[in-house]
C-alpha cells in the first residue's frame, strides 16, 4: 500500500515535471512550497533556492499578483489571469490557479499554472502587425487605383486634345494654304518672266511640300489614336500598281533611272482592300527609292504568296539601286522622324515621317513589313497584305478624266463663305469652261436652287447661317431634289466624311482643291447622272416612236452639191470599209491588241463628220483611240467601244437604206 | 495657173471613205485630175504619171501591217523626185506629227476635219504660186 501510494506519488511528480508550464505550489503565506522543473527554469534560479521565497516578488506587478491570489483564495479558483514573471526576458504568463485541500477540507495552499504566453503574444503582435500593414497597404492600394484613373482620364483628355489640335491646325493651315496654292497656279497662267516663273515654282513646291506634310502628320495621328479605318472596296491591284508607276515617270526620266514594274499574273483581278493606302504605302516607298537613287534602276513587283477560298496575301517589294542603309540603322528607320543619318535630311530632304507612315498602314491592316539593304548596293522594302478575293468587279475605277465627251454647258453652284476661296473656285471652273454661280452660305444656295437650275453644287462644309450638312439636307429631303453635291472641305477627317454621306453627298475633295481633281470628280459625278439621264431620255424618245436616226447627210449633200452619183460613191466606200473596221475594233479590244484596236478607231474617225454622225460619238471614238494608247487604262472603255460598235453598225443600216432609196428616186 | 491644164493630183489614203470624198470635192473644182490610191505602193508605181502635188496620209499601216507608212511613202517620193509637193493628212491633231512630216520634207500637214478640203485647196493655191514665182525669178536671173 506504502509502496503503491510512493509509485502513485512519483507518477504524480513525473507529469508536473514534464509539463512545460510552470507549476507552484504556495502556501497560505504566500511563500512557494514546491515547484516544477519548467518554473526553475523561467526564473532562472535552482529548486532550492527559489522554495520558500516570497511568490508574488516573482511578477512585474506584485500587487496584481497577490490579488489574484487573494481570488483564488476568495472563490477557490481563477483562470486566465494575465501576468507577467519577472524573470531575465519578462515572460508572460496567463495565471490559472487553485486551492488545493486535505483531506479534511481545510484549505492549504494553492497550485498555480503560469501558461507561458509569450509565442502567442508573438503571433498575436505579429497577427497585430500584418492586419495594420494590410489596411495601409489597402490604402496605398487605393490611392494608386484613383492616381492611374486620374492619370488616364488626364491621357485620354490629352489624345483627345492633341486630335482637336491636329484637325483644327490642318484646318487652319489648310484654308490658307488653299488660297496659296491655288493663286499659285492661277499667277502661273498670266505672262511671267522666266525670274517669277522660278520664284513661282519655289513656292507652289513649299506649299505642295507643306500640304504633304500636313496630311502626313494627320495620317499619324490618325493611326495613333486608333482612327485610321480601312476601306474595303474591290480594285484592280495591277491597274493601281501601274498608275503609282506613271505618278513617278517624271520624276524618274529626269533623274534617268530605268523602272521595272514585276506583276504575278496569278493574283486575281480584282482584290477587295484600301486601294487609298495602298497607294500610300506604295508612293511613300517609290518615293524614297527615287529620292535615294542617283543610278540604276527601281523594280516595284507584286508577287502571289498565298491563295485559299476566300483570301489572297500579296507580297509587294520596291527595290533600288540607291545608297542604302547601315545594319544598325534598319529599325530606327521606322520610327517618327528619323532618317538613317542626320545628314539624309540635308542631303535628300524629307521629314524622316514616311517610313513611320508606311509601317503603321501595314500594320495597322494586319500586314508586316521587312527591308534588306547593302550600302551602296541598294535596298528593298517588302511588305505583304491580305486581300479578301471577290467575284464582284472593280466599280470604284476613279481614274483622273481626261476626256469627257457629252459633258459641256454646265452649270455650277458654288457654295463657299470665305472671299478668296470664291475667287479661286471662279478662277478653276472659268479655266474648264463651266458656267458658275456663288452662294454665300447654305441658305443663298437653296434660295438660288429654288430660282434657277443647276448641274451641280460644290458645297463648303463650314459656313456661317446654315452650313453645308443642313443645306444638302435641306435640300434631298425638302426640295427632294437629287442634283450632284460635292463637298469641299479642309478638314478631311473620317468623322466628317462618314457625315457628307449620311446627308446625302456624292462625293467630296480636299482643300487646297486640285483642279485636275475638282475636274475629275466633277466629270465623273456628272456622267453618272447623265448616263441615267440619257438612258431615260432614249427611252422616251423610243416610246414616242420617234425613228432614231444615227446620221445626217445634210452635210455630205451639200459637200457633193447635191450630186446623187457623188453620194452614193461615197456611201458605198462607207458602207464597204466600215464591218471590217468594226470588226478588228471588236477584237482589238477582245484580244488586247491594242494596235489593232487604235487604228481601226483611228481610221473611223474622218467618216463620223462625213456621215453627220453626232461629234459625241467622234469624240468616244478619239477617247477610245486616247485609251489604246495607255493600255493599262484600257480595261475600262468596254462600254465605250461597245457604243461606237452599235452606232457604227446602226448608221450603216441606215445608210443601205438611204443608198437604196437614193439609187431608186435620187436626193 | 494655167487653166486650160489641169493640175495632176495624187490623193493616197486607205480610208476609202474619206478619199472617196475628196476626190469628191477636188473634182467639183474643174481644173483637176485626179489619181487616187489605197496604198503608197501603187502611189508609186504610178510617179512615172508625173503629178504635180501629192496628198498622202500619214497612217497608212494602221489596218494593213506589211504595207508602207506614211513617212516611208513620203520617203521614197522625195528620193525619187525632191521637187514633188506632198502634203501630208492625219486624223491626229498631235505636233509630233505634224514635226516628223516636216523633218521628211513634206510641204505642209493638215489634220482631216470638215474643213481639210479647204486647207488642201489653199495649200496647193500656194504652192504654184511659189513655183511660178521660182520660175520668173529664175527667168529674170537667166536674163541677167
Amino acid at each position: 500500500m506504502e509502496q503503491f501510494k510512493t509509485e502513485r506519488s512519483r507518477y504524480a511528480r513525473s507529469l508536473i515535471e514534464a509539463s512545460l508550464d510552470p507549476l507552484f505550489t504556495i502556501s497560505l503565506e504566500g511563500k512557494i512550497t514546491d515547484l516544477n522543473k519548467a518554473s526553475t527554469d523561467i526564473i532562472g534560479n535552482t529548486r532550492e533556492n527559489i522554495i520558500g521565497t516570497d511568490f508574488f516578488g516573482y511578477f512585474t506587478e506584485p500587487i496584481k499578483a497577490r490579488e489574484v491570489y487573494q481570488d483564488v483564495y476568495k472563490n477557490g479558483f481563477v483562470t486566465n489571469s494575465p501576468l507577467t514573471i519577472k524573470d531575465n526576458k519578462l515572460t508572460d504568463v496567463l495565471f490559472n490557479g487553485s486551492v488545493y485541500k486535505d483531506d479534511a477540507g481545510n484549505v492549504l495552499g494553492v497550485v498555480v499554472v503560469a501558461r507561458d504566453i509569450t509565442e502567442q503574444k508573438r503571433i498575436a503582435t505579429k497577427l497585430n502587425e500584418a492586419i495594420v500593414f494590410a489596411e495601409l497597404t489597402t490604402d496605398i492600394a487605393e490611392q494608386a487605383k484613383s492616381k492611374a484613373e486620374r492619370a488616364t482620364l488626364i491621357a485620354e483628355n490629352a489624345v483627345k486634345a492633341k486630335q482637336q489640335f491636329l484637325s483644327n491646325m490642318s484646318h487652319e493651315i489648310r484654308t490658307p494654304m488653299n488660297a496659296i496654292v491655288g493663286f499659285t497656279k492661277v499667277l502661273f497662267k498670266t505672262d511671267l518672266t522666266v525670274k517669277q516663273k522660278e520664284y513661282l515654282s519655289a513656292i507652289k513646291m513649299s506649299g505642295d511640300a507643306l500640304i504633304v506634310l500636313i496630311n502626313d502628320i494627320l495620317d499619324l495621328a490618325k493611326v495613333d489614336s486608333g482612327k485610321m479605318t480601312f476601306e474595303k472596296i474591290p480594285f484592280k491591284i495591277s491597274l493601281s500598281l501601274s498608275a503609282m508607276i506613271h505618278l513617278f515617270e517624271t520624276k524618274i526620266r529626269e533623274k534617268n533611272l530605268q523602272v521595272f514594274k514585276e506583276y504575278d499574273n496569278s493574283i486575281p483581278d480584282v482584290l477587295v482592300g484600301d486601294p487609298v493606302r495602298l497607294h500610300q504605302i506604295i508612293l511613300n516607298l517609290v518615293d524614297n527609292a527615287v529620292k535615294f537613287t542617283s543610278t540604276g534602276s527601281i523594280t516595284v513587283s507584286a508577287r502571289l504568296t498565298k491563295e485559299d477560298e476566300e483570301n489572297a496575301t500579296i507580297e509587294f517589294s520596291v527595290t533600288d539601286t540607291g545608297i542604302g542603309i547601315a545594319e544598325n540603322k534598319l529599325t530606327s528607320i521606322f520610327e517618327n522622324f528619323q532618317q538613317a543619318s542626320s545628314n539624309t535630311s540635308r542631303l535628300y530632304g524629307g521629314t524622316g515621317l514616311g517610313l513611320a507612315i508606311v509601317k503603321n498602314l501595314v500594320e495597322a491592316q494586319g500586314g508586316s513589313i521587312v527591308v534588306k539593304s547593302q550600302i551602296d548596293t541598294g535596298t528593298t522594302f517588302s511588305f505583304t497584305l491580305n486581300f479578301r478575293k471577290t467575284d464582284s468587279l472593280d466599280e470604284s475605277e476613279e481614274d483622273i478624266e481626261e476626256f469627257a465627251p457629252g459633258i459641256k454647258n454646265i452649270k455650277v453652284l458654288v457654295v463657299e463663305d470665305i472671299l478668296l476661296n470664291q475667287l479661286l473656285m471662279k478662277t478653276l471652273l472659268d479655266d474648264f469652261g463651266f458656267q458658275r454661280d456663288i452662294a454665300e452660305n447654305g441658305k443663298i444656295a437653296i434660295e438660288m436652287l429654288i430660282k434657277d437650275d443647276y448641274d451641280i453644287i460644290l458645297m463648303d462644309l463650314h459656313m456661317p447661317v446654315m452650313n453645308g450638312f443642313e443645306a444638302t439636307g435641306y435640300i434631298r429631303n425638302e426640295l427632294n431634289n437629287d442634283i450632284p453635291i460635292i463637298a469641299l472641305t479642309a478638314d478631311v477627317t473620317t468623322v466628317d466624311l462618314e457625315k457628307c454621306r449620311l446627308v446625302g453627298m456624292n462625293d467630296y475633295i480636299a482643300k487646297p482643291v486640285d483642279d485636275r481633281l475638282l475636274y475629275s470628280k466633277i466629270v465623273s459625278v456628272l456622267k453618272r447622272s447623265v448616263y441615267i439621264k440619257n438612258v431615260t431620255d432614249e427611252a422616251t424618245l423610243r416610246d414616242k416612236g420617234t425613228k432614231f436616226s444615227c446620221i445626217n447627210l445634210d452635210g455630205l449633200i451639200k459637200r457633193t452639191k447635191s450630186n446623187p452619183v457623188a453620194v452614193l460613191e461615197i456611201i458605198k466606200a462607207y458602207l464597204d470599209q466600215t464591218p471590217p473596221l468594226i470588226t478588228a475594233m471588236n477584237n482589238g479590244y477582245k484580244d488586247k491588241d491594242w494596235n489593232k484596236l487604235y487604228s481601226a478607231v483611228h481610221k473611223m474617225i474622218p467618216s463620223f463628220g462625213i456621215m453627220g454622225i453626232k461629234t459625241d460619238y467622234e469624240n468616244m471614238a478619239k477617247t477610245v483611240q486616247e485609251y489604246a494608247r495607255a493600255p493599262e487604262q484600257a480595261n475600262g472603255i468596254y462600254d465605250l467601244v461597245s457604243q461606237l460598235s452599235n452606232v457604227c453598225t446602226n448608221a450603216c443600216t441606215e445608210l443601205k437604206e438611204e443608198y437604196d432609196r437614193i439609187k431608186k428616186t435620187g436626193l | 495657173m494655167n487653166s486650160d491644164i489641169k493640175v495632176k493630183l495624187f490623193l493616197v489614203d486607205d480610208d476609202a471613205v474619206f478619199l472617196k470624198t475628196l476626190e469628191m470635192e477636188f473634182l467639183q473644182h474643174a481644173n483637176f485630175s485626179i489619181e487616187t490610191f489605197a496604198t503608197g505602193e501603187d502611189c508609186l508605181v504610178a510617179l512615172s504619171h508625173k503629178p504635180d502635188a501629192i496628198i498622202l496620209d500619214y497612217l497608212l499601216d494602221g489596218i494593213e501591217k506589211n504595207v508602207m507608212n506614211g513617212i516611208e511613202v513620203l520617203d521614197r517620193i522625195k528620193a525619187y523626185d525632191p521637187e514633188i509637193p506632198v502634203i501630208m493628212l492625219s486624223a491626229q491633231d498631235k505636233i509630233e506629227v505634224a514635226v516628223d512630216c516636216m523633218h521628211h520634207k513634206a510641204f505642209d500637214y493638215v489634220v482631216k476635219s470638215e474643213t481639210a478640203f479647204f486647207r488642201l485647196q489653199k495649200i496647193i493655191r500656194i504652192i504654184f504660186k511659189y513655183r511660178k514665182m521660182e520660175k520668173t525669178l529664175n527667168w529674170y536671173m537667166e536674163r541677167m
